[in-house]
C-alpha cells in the first residue's frame, strides 16, 4: 500500500516542471478567449526607465520631490487664508477637544474596498496656522516609494492631533490603517477623529439630492465646483502614469483632492459659526437645526436640543433655491417634536402649547398633534376623558382623510388601540358605579397595562 | 405483541436474514472482529487543568492515536491524523491547542471546517472541554451568519476563530490587515474532514492554504498544521498536498470497539433482460423496521434529500398503529432549522430517539453518539464514505450491525457484485491538484492582491514569476522597478473565484416558484448545458426544478419546485482533440497515454427517465451553443491490426460498451463524481487515425485524474473486464456496458475482447485476486 503510493507520487506528471507550465501558459494564452482579448485590446509595454519618477510626477503637478532613504515621493504645498475658531465646536453633540490640533485628511484610491488590494496614491492633509489653512498634499509616485510615503504621512500627524475626515471613519483612515499594517508598521495614533460624513447626514441630507462632499458643501457654503473630476474615473487615472507614464492627468485629481480638503474646512467652519454657537442660529436653516435637535435629544442633552427647536421655530420659512436644496423646513414636524420633549420635561403647559400650534398646521401633523394630545391627557395630565375626546377628533380627521384618498394605517392603528382602551376604562369607571360589570367589561379587551406594552408607548420605561 | 419483542443486535440481524427475500440478495456478509481499547495514560506534561477536565469527563487516559498526535506536535510537527468516525479526533487538536493557550494566552488558532454546521458544532465541544478545565477561552465561529459587531470582537480578540474555506477565501484572507493579531499569532491551523478537499475543491482549498502560508510569513508566525481525514487512501498525499509540507501521519486507532457485522444486500430484480432492478428504498425501510421493532437504535442513510423524507415517511407508515416506535424516528437533513438538529443529535445521544433517517449531513463529524444498526439505502459513492457512515453504528462494547442495499445503478451493483472491494481493497485516494493552471491563476491575482510578490518568490513549489509575467499581460498585475509584482486594478479577485466550481463564469439559477425569486445557486458553464436546459428536472439539494427558462447570454436559468416522477439526462455530442502527450505507453495491442486534450462539446437532446429504474419516458431538444474545454484525458488507441476482422458497428459497440464499463470503474477508483470524467470513443480518430477510448476531465485544466488513471491502468482496464463479465443481464444493462438498447445484441462479449486487448502482459488485478 505505501510503497504503491510512493510510485504514484513519484511518477504522476504534477507542474513542478516548469518547462512544462510555460508550454500550458503558452498554449492557455492562445486558448482562453478572454485572455485573448486581453491581449489584443491592451497589451502596455513596459513602462521605459526615463518616464519613472517622482521628479517627472513633481514637474508635472507643480510640486516638489523628497527622496528618502526608503523612496521617494511629491509634495504640493498651498496657503488660504481662513481665519477659524474652533472653540464652538466643542458645543456639538459630537466628541471633539478645541485644545488639539485640527488635521483635516482626505485621500485618493485605487478602489473602494480597505482590503489589502486597494492602494492610496494621494493623501491631502490641511491644518491651521494661525489664520491661515496649509494644504499640503502627499503623491505616492510608485508602489515601491510606498514606506516612505507612509513615514512621510507620520511625520505630518500631531501626535494628538484630531482628525477630521469625510467618511474617514469607514474608509480613509481604515484604508491608511490597511497599508501600514501591510508595510508592518504601527498606524500613527490619534487623539480623536471626528467624521464629518454622518454630522452631514444627520444635519444637512434632508435638503440636498445626496451627502457627497461636493453636494454638502454647494447646499450649505454655497460653493460650486467647477470641471470637478468625477471619482470614479480617479483609479484609472493614476493606473494610466503606473503605466504609461501619464502624468498630465494627475492635475485633475490634484484639484479634485484639493477641492475636497478644502470643502472640509468650509463645512468646519459653517458648523462651528451657524450651528455651534446659538448666537449664530439666525443664520441658520431652520431644517438644519431640527436635525441638530435630534442629535442632542439622543444624546440626552435635552435643554440643547429645546434651545434648537426654539430657534428653529422663530425662523421664518427658508426661501427654495437650488443652493439649499428643494426640501423646505417642516414647522408642524418641529412642533411635534417640541411637544413631545416638553412633554418628557413634564413642562405640560409648554407642551399642550406645541400640540396646539401642530394642531394648527393641519393636515397630518394635526392628527398626530391630537394623538399626542390624547397621550399627554391619559399618561400624564390623568384625565382619560380629555384623552378620549382628543382621540375621537384624531379619529374624525383621519376618516376625513380618507375620504380625500388619503390612507394613513399607522394613526388608524395606534386609534384603535387607543379607543378601545380609553373606552374600557370608560366602562369600567362606570362599571364600579354599577357592580357586577366588571368581569364583562375586561372580558371585551385585553387589560390597559398590555395595550399600552403593545403600543410601545412613552409610559412605559424603555428596558 | 411478537413484533415488539426486544431483540439484540445479533438476533435482530439474524431475524432480518432469514427473511427470504433478503436472503436471496444477500451478497456478502463480513464479522469484524472487537478490538479493545488501545489506551495510553496522559501526557505527563499535559496542563492539570486538562488531565482534570478529561477525568471529568470520565477518560482515565487517552487512546493511542490521540497521544500520538499530541507528542508529534509537542514536537513541532505538521500531522495528519487519520481515523475512523467517533474515534475522538477533535481531542487530537482541542488538546495541544488548549495546553498552548494556557501556557500563552497570546496564543492562536484557526479551525476550519467543510460546514457550518461543523463549526457550531465543534465550538461547542470546546467550550465545554475549556470549561470543565477552568479556561478563560475566546473561541468563536466566524462565518456568514457572524453579526457584524461580533466580527470585530472575534478579530481583535479571538484566540480559537473557527470558519471554513470559503470564508477564509474571501472574507479574511483579502482583509489580512484587520486580523493582524490572529495572524501574528497563529500557532495552529486546524483542517478537519480533510478528506472532503478533494477535486476541484480541494484544488482551490489547496491554494487558499498557499495564501494563508504566505499572509503568515508577512505577520512572522509559522503555525502547525493539523489535518484530520476519515479513512481514505493517501492522506499523506492530500494532506501534503493541501497544506504544502511534509507531515507525520498518525493512523493507529486506538479507540475500542465491539464486534461489528456487514452485510451487502442487493434488491430483486424486476426484470432480467432489461436487467431493471428494484431501487434501495424498499429493502432499506425493510431493515429499518425490523432493527427499530427490536428497540435496536437504527441511523439510516439517504442519499438524496427526497430519498430521505420518501424512507422516513415510509418507516413511519410501517410503524403506526401499535406497529413499533413511531415516535422515537426522525430525520435529519440540511434544511432542518438548526434548533431541530441540535435536538435531534442530543436525543440520539441519549438514546430517546430509537431511529433517524438522515442524508450525509450526519457522515461529517457530527456527534451523536454511537448506535446499534446503520442502514445505508444505496452506495454512498466511495469506500470512504460507506466506511464513514458504516462508523456510525458501533458500540464500543456490544454487537453492531451495518446493512448497505444498493441500488439500481452500475456502481452500486458493481459494488453489490464485488464485495471484496468494498472490503479488501483500500478506500480511494482523494485527488486533487493545486497546479491546475486555471484555479492556479486565480489564486495568484487574489494571492497578489494581497500581498505583493517578490522577485523569485514561491507559490506552491515553483517560483510564480512566469505566472505573473502572464497576469501582467491581463493588465492587473504589473511589475515595478524593484522587481516585485503588486496589484494594479480596481477589481476584487477574491470575488470571482467561487471555491466550489471550475470556471469563473457562473450561469446562476434562480427559483421562481417563492413570493420573489431568489438565486438557489450556481453551475459552471460547461455542466449548465446538461444540468439547467430548458425542460430539465434540475436536482438541488435533492429537491426537483423545472428549468422554465435558460437565458443564456445573461446567465441565467429560472427554475420552478416540481414533484415528478422522472429526472433528465442530457446528451453531448463531444469531439476531442489532443493538444499534447504528457506520457505514453505500450499495451498488448495498442497505446495508452494521458495528456492535454480540447473537447468541444455540443449538447444535443435529453432523455426523460424514470426515477429508481431509469426507464426511458421520452426525449427533447437542446439549443445551445458549442463550448470548448480545455482539460486532461487518459486514452486508449487499439491497435488497429488487433481489430482488422471486426466490422465498423461492432467496432463502435465495443469501443462504447468497454468505454462506458472503464468510465464507471475510474469513478469507483478514483473517489470521483460519475460527472467528473466524461468518455468518448472513437471508431476512427482523426488525429491517431485508429480507434480511441477517451475519459477525459470535466473541470478545466483537470484535478489530476488523467494522470492517476494512467497509473492505475491495469486496475481499470482489469476492473471494467470484470464489471462487464460478472453482471448477470444478458446483453448489457445500464449497470455494465450501458443499456440494451443502445449497445444491443452480442456488445456485452465484444466491450469483453477489446477490453483484452487493452491490458498489459501479465494482468494483476487487485480486483479479481480476491
Amino acid at each position: 500500500m505505501t510503497r504503491e503510493l510512493a510510485r504514484a507520487a513519484g511518477t504522476v506528471v504534477t507542474m513542478t516542471d516548469q518547462a512544462l507550465r510555460l508550454r500550458r501558459l503558452a498554449r492557455l494564452r492562445e486558448l482562453e478567449p478572454r485572455l485573448r482579448f486581453a491581449a489584443e485590446s491592451e497589451r502596455p509595454a513596459p513602462r521605459p526607465p526615463s518616464l519613472h519618477g517622482a521628479a517627472r510626477l513633481a514637474a508635472a503637478i507643480g510640486g516638489r520631490e523628497v527622496v528618502a532613504e526608503n523612496g521617494s515621493f511629491v509634495v504640493v504645498e498651498r496657503e488660504i487664508h481662513a481665519p477659524f475658531d474652533p472653540r464652538p465646536l466643542a458645543r456639538l453633540p459630537y466628541p471633539f477637544d478645541p485644545q488639539r490640533p485640527l488635521f483635516l485628511l482626505d485621500t485618493e484610491t485605487t478602489g473602494l474596498g480597505t482590503a489589502a488590494g486597494t492602494l492610496v496614491f494621494l493623501i491631502g492633509m490641511a491644518w491651521w496656522e494661525g489664520p491661515t489653512l496649509r494644504v499640503v498634499q502627499l503623491w505616492l509616485p510608485d508602489h515601491p516609494d510606498e514606506g516612505a510615503f507612509l513615514d512621510a504621512l507620520t511625520g505630518y500627524i500631531p501626535r494628538d492631533a484630531w482628525l477630521v475626515t469625510y467618511n474617514g471613519r469607514t474608509f480613509d483612515w481604515p484604508l491608511l490603517t490597511t497599508r501600514f499594517r501591510l508595510m508592518r508598521r504601527p498606524p500613527p495614533e490619534l487623539a480623536g477623529h471626528l467624521d464629518l460624513l454622518p454630522i452631514s447626514r444627520a444635519l444637512f441630507r434632508h435638503r440636498l439630492p445626496d451627502a457627497r462632499l461636493a453636494s454638502v458643501e454647494a447646499g450649505v457654503a454655497a460653493v460650486r465646483r467647477r470641471g470637478d473630476l468625477p471619482s470614479a474615473l480617479i483609479p484609472d487615472r493614476y493606473f494610466a502614469w503606473l503605466r504609461r507614464g501619464e502624468a498630465e492627468p494627475l492635475r485633475d485629481v490634484l484639484e479634485h483632492n484639493h477641492q475636497d480638503v478644502v470643502s472640509m474646512a468650509r463645512l468646519l467652519a459653517v458648523l462651528a459659526v451657524r450651528l455651534a454657537d446659538p448666537a449664530g442660529h439666525a443664520a441658520a436653516h431652520p431644517g438644519d437645526l431640527v436635525g441638530l435637535a435630534r442629535v442632542y435629544r439622543r444624546r440626552g442633552r435635552t435643554a440643547e436640543a429645546l434651545m434648537c427647536l426654539e430657534s428653529a421655530l422663530a425662523l421664518p420659512d427658508p426661501e427654495r433655491s437650488s443652493w439649499t436644496g428643494g426640501t423646505t423646513f417642516d414647522r408642524g414636524q418641529a412642533w411635534l417634536e417640541q411637544a413631545a420633549l416638553f412633554g418628557s420635561q413634564g413642562r405640560s403647559d409648554e407642551a399642550v402649547d406645541a400640540w396646539q400650534q401642530a394642531i394648527r398646521c393641519g393636515g397630518r401633523t394635526a392628527v398626530l398633534g391630537w394623538i399626542g394630545l390624547a397621550k399627554h391627557r391619559e399618561h400624564r395630565a390623568r384625565d382619560p376623558q380629555g384623552a378620549l375626546a382628543a382621540a375621537l377628533t384624531a379619529e374624525r380627521l383621519v376618516a376625513y382623510r380618507r375620504a380625500l384618498g388619503r390612507f394613513d394605517p399607522f394613526a388608524e392603528r395606534d386609534l384603535a388601540r387607543r379607543l378601545r382602551r380609553l373606552r374600557l376604562r370608560a366602562a369600567r369607571r362606570q362599571g364600579f358605579a354599577q357592580r357586577g360589570q366588571i368581569g364583562h367589561a375586561i372580558d371585551a379587551g385585553p387589560p390597559d397595562g398590555q395595550a399600552g406594552r403593545r403600543g410601545g408607548e412613552e409610559h412605559v420605561p424603555a428596558a | 405483541m411478537r413484533i415488539h419483542a426486544e431483540l439484540d443486535t445479533r438476533a435482530a440481524l439474524e431475524r432480518f436474514l432469514a427473511d427470504p427475500v433478503v436472503a436471496a440478495g444477500v451478497t456478502a456478509r463480513r464479522t469484524l472482529p472487537a478490538r479493545p481499547a488501545d489506551l495510553l495514560p496522559f501526557p505527563d506534561w499535559l496542563d492539570p487543568a486538562l488531565t482534570g477536565a478529561l477525568a471529568t469527563k470520565g477518560f482515565r487516559g487517552l487512546y493511542r492515536h490521540q497521544v500520538e498526535a499530541l507528542e508529534a506536535l509537542r514536537a513541532g510537527s505538521d500531522v495528519a491524523v487519520v481515523t475512523p468516525t467517533a474515534s475522538g479526533k477533535s481531542l487530537c487538536y482541542n488538546l495541544p491547542v488548549l495546553q498552548t493557550v494556557i501556557e500563552d494566552p497570546h496564543a492562536r488558532a484557526l479551525y476550519l471546517f467543510p460546514t457550518k454546521a461543523l463549526s457550531q458544532d465543534q465550538l461547542a465541544e470546546l467550550r465545554d472541554l475549556s470549561g470543565l478545565a477552568g479556561i478563560e477561552l475566546a473561541a468563536a465561529v466566524y462565518d456568514g451568519d457572524t453579526p457584524a459587531p461580533v466580527r470585530s470582537v472575534v478579530r481583535a480578540a479571538g484566540q480559537v476563530v473557527m470558519t471554513n474555506p470559503d470564508m477564509l477565501h474571501a472574507a479574511i484572507l483579502p482583509h489580512h490587515t484587520k486580523w493582524f493579531q490572529l495572524f501574528e499569532q497563529l500557532r495552529y491551523v486546524v483542517i478537519d474532514e480533510a478528506h472532503t478537499y478533494r477535486g476541484i475543491f480541494g484544488s482551490h482549498v489547496a491554494n487558499v492554504l498557499r495564501r494563508l502560508a504566505r499572509i503568515c510569513a508577512h505577520y512572522g508566525s509559522q503555525p502547525q498544521f493539523i489535518c484530520c481525514s476519515a479513512t481514505i487512501g493517501n492522506p499523506r498525499v492530500l494532506a501534503e498536498t493541501l497544506t504544502g509540507r511534509t507531515v507525520t501521519v498518525i493512523d493507529r486507532n486506538g479507540a475500542p470497539s465491539g464486534e461489528k457485522h456487514v452485510v451487502v444486500v442487493r434488491p430483486p430484480v424486476l426484470d432480467e433482460r432489461s436487467g431493471i432492478r428494484a431501487g434501495a428504498s424498499g429493502t432499506a425501510r425493510r431493515a429499518a423496521l425490523s432493527f427499530l421493532r427490536a428497540g435496536r437504535q437504527t441511523i439510516v442513510f439517504g442519499r438524496s434529500r427526497v430519498a430521505v423524507e420518501l424512507l422516513l415517511t415510509g418507516i413511519r407508515e410501517g410503524l403506526r398503529e401499535g406497529r413499533g416506535p413511531l415516535e422515537r424516528v426522525r430525520g435529519y437533513r440540511g434544511g432542518y432549522l438548526p434548533n431541530e438538529r441540535r435536538a435531534i443529535e442530543a436525543g440520539l445521544r441519549s438514546g430517546e430517539i430509537l431511529g433517524v433517517v438522515s442524508t450525509n449531513a450526519l457522515e461529517l463529524g457530527i456527534d451523536i453518539g454511537r448506535l446499534d444498526v446503520a442502514v445505508l439505502a444505496g452506495y454512498p459513492g466511495s469506500i470512504a464514505a460507506t466506511w464513514q457512515q458504516i462508523g456510525r453504528a458501533g458500540r464500543r462494547q456490544d454487537v453492531s450491525a451495518a446493512i448497505l442495499v444498493v441500488g439500481a445503478g452500475p456502481v452500486d451493483q458493481y459494488v453489490a457484485g464485488h464485495p471484496e472491494y468494498l472490503f479488501e481493497s483500500s478506500p480511494e485516494e482523494a485527488r486533487l491538484d493545486p497546479d491546475n493552471v486555471h484555479v492556479l491563476l486565480a489564486h495568484l491575482r487574489a494571492a497578489t492582491f494581497e500581498l505583493p510578490f517578490g522577485a523569485g518568490e514561491r507559490f506552491g513549489p515553483e517560483p510564480a514569476d512566469d505566472l505573473l509575467a502572464f497576469l501582467a499581460e491581463e493588465g492587473h498585475v504589473r511589475q515595478a522597478d524593484d522587481g516585485r509584482w503588486y496589484w494594479a486594478s480596481e477589481n476584487f479577485p477574491a470575488s470571482e473565484i467561487s471555491l466550489r466550481v471550475a470556471a469563473p463564469e457562473n450561469v446562476v439559477i434562480i427559483d421562481t416558484g417563492g413570493d420573489r425569486p431568489r438565486v438557489l445557486g450556481e453551475v459552471d458553464l460547461f455542466s449548465a448545458r446538461t444540468l439547467v436546459h430548458e425542460n430539465a428536472i434540475y436536482l438541488h439539494e435533492s429537491r426537483q426544478f423545472h428549468v422554465d427558462r435558460l437565458d443564456w447570454d445573461e446567465r441565467k436559468a429560472y427554475v420552478r419546485p416540481v414533484d415528478v416522477e422522472h429526472y433528465t439526462q442530457a446528451e453531448l455530442a463531444v469531439t476531442l482533440k489532443p493538444l499534447e502527450t504528457f506520457a505514453e505507453a505500450e499495451l498488448a495491442a495498442g497505446t495508452r497515454a494521458h495528456g492535454e486534450v480540447m473537447v468541444s462539446s455540443l449538447a444535443t437532446i435529453y432523455k426523460k427517465l424514470r426515477l429508481e429504474t431509469n426507464e426511458n419516458l421520452g426525449w427533447g431538444q437542446i439549443h445551445l451553443p458549442e463550448i470548448e474545454l480545455h482539460t486532461t484525458a487518459w486514452w486508449l488507441a487499439v491497435d488497429p491490426a488487433a481489430v482488422s476482422g471486426w466490422k465498423r458497428a461492432e467496432l463502435d459497440v465495443a469501443l462504447v460498451g468497454a468505454g462506458r464499463a472503464l468510465q464507471t470503474v475510474g469513478s469507483i477508483l478514483l473517489m470521483s463524481d460519475p460527472h467528473d470524467l466524461g468518455m468518448v470513443a472513437q471508431v476512427r480518430s482523426p488525429h491517431a487515425e485508429r480507434p480511441v477510448i477517451y475519459l477525459y476531465e470535466a473541470v478545466p485544466g483537470g484535478v489530476g485524474l488523467a494522470p492517476r488513471l494512467f497509473e492505475r491502468h491495469a486496475e481499470l482496464v482489469g476492473g471494467a473486464r470484470e464489471l462487464i463479465a460478472s453482471c448477470p443481464c444478458l446483453d448489457g444493462c445500464p449497470a455494465c456496458t450501458g443499456p440494451r438498447g443502445e449497445i444491443g445484441g452480442v456488445g456485452k462479449e465484444l466491450a469483453v475482447r477489446l477490453l483484452a486487448l487493452m491490458e498489459p502482459e501479465r494482468v494483476a488485478s487487485p480486483l479479481r485476486a480476491a
